[in-house]
């Protein structure tokens, strides 16, 4: 099976000289369609850097990166753009959406600019909202909703446009425990019926102990990664 | 991009209240200073208009003509002969509102008391009150009746400094066309109140009268032309040199220096105002908008790492600029367009009238503005405060996804 994404030998250094930070060093990863996986570790241990990496918001200082069989290192900036547009879908831990759109223009604002006309794109909001629970609540602008409806419309902008993969970066760390569990279920959920992809950044237990496969890292590299 | 825009003018307006305090301030600014703009520029028109009218209309008109050489030493030497039939053609002709001619000659005014210069100005009376302002100004005492009326008004400064007064006699004296000395008595029939520098300087009598005084025959000393509204001064006063080619025909730009100056100075002053107000404004607005960049980096991240491109983030910025500078132009036209509606009575600056005399100015200006002028100045506006706006949204398009998150995490 051809992998989504796929990691060789990737390094990141932030600096220079003895300033130099080494926040990834010889990372190698395979993620294929499906799996639902996690980069688990501390502070400090590289997952956002990696996510940054996989999801084209940063290129390596050496080693390669290819997402949906794109190397990322040889795209202009445009074409990143591009790929990240139609290829991958990103849940942050904070500030996902914008605060003076409603639910469903912020799903719709990412359709509009892949050239989805019109008309489709109420619908396609629409219909993820409701694939996510969230009926009704398409008029609502974040500042009307909790944190766990929050990230529940990240998750349906993420999928609205059926992307290679979903990146999430702490999607949980500031839900409570309910709204945690929810967020964990609807993605478990998508996973297994649309078979989406998902590499969750977390070192939130609550997700760890529902991971299928999980990446452990410390001081930027890979430790261990299994699958349950 | 139909579609973008379709997409990011909504969410621009949006945006633009989200901190409804800044936005206002902004729209402040830019509504205040175009007024600023409009208002003087309508300001300036009227009291340009105003100052050419008081001047203008006093004794210069819109053009003269004399024989070559009166303008270095206007004696009676260096007049001219009656118009020729040519001269007379163009001057009852379309292109003139109306004409007359005089006599101006140097000479001096004695009293019992004093002995003072004066210009002797010999005038047809039925043309003067259509052409000059003077007749109106009399204040005591008559204008004069007839070309052959041999009674003088003087000004009320001079008839001051004379010490004389209406009814009684004063003696001019001047140079005759044969080279004697002139000198005869003249009744005071009207005394006339006008800019201090006119009163000083001119006595008024017939101009049959005078001609006779100086011992003339139907010589004069100049011709004055009213122009009608609107007309192009350039070729009315072409058509007068085309007429009489051995005449000195002069515009009032070439015999009112100082005026001339002026209006020149105003056309470009409206613009160096322009240049002041809009850099005052575009400080505001670049101020304004790279804060509100600023407090939204995480915000343009977010866009960044969806996809959206940075010459969109440009566009979303730039569109919000415009309306927000659009919306303050519009208020700022506005409120001018009220401001000198609500004035169009004319401003009576009757209180400075010792100022404005020295400046030509008349005591009531009267707002005139231009649509064209309006429409210039907004649009000057809004484009320039689009472009510099350009700067804050180039930051917001250079956003980099990775740092912009990286601030809250």
């Amino acid at each position: 099976m051809d992998s989504i994404v796929t990691c060789e030998g990737v390094t990141k250094t932030f600096g220079e000289g003895e300033l130099a930070v080494h926040a990834l060093k010889n990372v190698n990863i395979n993620i294929l369609p499906g799996d639902f996986a996690t980069l688990a570790g501390p502070s400090g241990s590289g997952k956002t850097t990696l996510l940054n990496m996989v999801g084209a918001l940063d290129l390596p200082s050496s080693g390669q990166v290819t997402v949906a069989g794109q190397k990322l290192a040889d795209m202009k900036p445009a074409e990143l753009s591009d790929l990240r547009l139609h290829k991958i879908g990103f849940v942050f831990q904070s500030y996902n959406l914008v605060p003076v759109m409603s639910a469903s223009e912020n799903i719709e604002f990412v359709l509009e600019l892949q050239g989805v006309p019109a008309k489709d794109r109420r619908k396609l909001s629409l219909e993820a909202l409701r694939d996510v629970g969230l009926e009704g609540l398409e008029h609502r602008r974040p500042a009307a909703m909790s944190g766990g409806q929050q990230q529940r419309v990240a998750v349906a902008r993420a999928l609205v446009s059926r992307p290679s993969i979903v990146l999430a970066d702490e999607p949980t760390a500031n839900l409570d425990s309910t709204s945690a569990g929810e967020l964990i279920d609807l993605m478990l959920k998508l996973n297994d019926e649309h078979g989406t992809t998902f590499l969750i950044g977390t070192h939130d237990p609550r997700v760890l102990e529902r991971s299928r496969r999980q990446i452990n890292m410390l001081d930027g590299e890979v430790e261990s990664d299994t699958r349950h | 991009m139909t579609g973008a825009f379709g997409t990011l003018t909504p969410l621009a307006w949006r945006n633009l209240w989200r901190n409804p305090r800044r936005t206002v301030i902004t729209l402040i600014v830019v509504s205040i200073g175009l007024w600023s703009i409009l208002f003087f520029n309508s300001f300036m028109i009227g009291w340009m208009q105003s100052s050419k009218d008081a001047a203008l209309k006093l004794l210069t008109g819109d053009g003269q003509i004399h024989a070559v050489g009166y303008m270095d030493d206007p004696n009676v030497d260096a007049f001219m002969p009656a118009p020729t039939p040519a001269l007379l053609a163009a001057l009852n002709s379309d292109v003139f509102a109306d004409w007359t001619q005089r006599i101006q000659a140097p000479g001096v005014v004695q009293s019992e008391y004093k002995t003072l210069p004066i210009n002797i100005m010999g005038v047809d009376p039925a043309a003067e009150r259509r052409i000059s302002t003077i007749p109106g100004m009399v204040t005591d005492g008559r204008y004069l009746e007839s070309s052959e009326d041999d009674g003088v008004i003087l000004g009320k400064h001079l008839v001051e400094r004379l010490k004389t007064g209406l009814g009684r006699r004063v003696i001019l004296m001047s140079q005759s066309a044969d080279g004697t000395l002139a000198e005869r008595s003249f009744d005071v029939v009207g005394i006339f109140d006008a800019d201090q520098g006119v009163e000083d300087f001119y006595a008024f009598t017939g101009l049959s009268a005078s001609q006779g005084f100086l011992g003339l025959t139907d010589e004069i000393a100049q011709i004055v032309v009213t122009l009608p509204q609107e007309a192009e001064l350039d070729p009315s006063i072409k058509t007068l040199r085309d007429a009489a080619p051995e005449l000195d025909v002069r515009s009032w730009k070439e015999l009112n220096l100082f005026l001339a100056t002026t209006d020149t100075f105003m056309g470009a002053f409206i613009f160096i105002w322009l240049g002041i107000v809009f850099s005052l404004m575009a400080i505001g607005i670049v101020n304004t908008q790279l804060m509100a960049v600023f407090e939204r980096t995480q915000e343009f991240g977010l866009l960044r790492a969806l996809g959206m491109k940075p010459r969109r983030v440009l566009l979303m910025v730039s569109i919000e600029s415009a309306m927000l500078i659009g919306t303050g132009v519009l208020l700022g036209a506005l409120i001018a367009a009220l401001t000198i509606w609500s004035l169009s009575g004319g401003i009576d600056l009757t209180a400075y009238a010792q100022a404005l005399e020295m400046m030509q100015g008349g005591s009531i200006i009267y707002l005139d503005y231009h649509l064209d002028g309006f429409v210039l100045f907004s649009l000057l506006i809004w484009i320039l405060g689009v472009l510099v706006a350009l700067w804050p949204a180039r930051r917001a398009s250079k956003c980099s996804p990775v740092e912009a998150m990286r601030r809250d995490t």
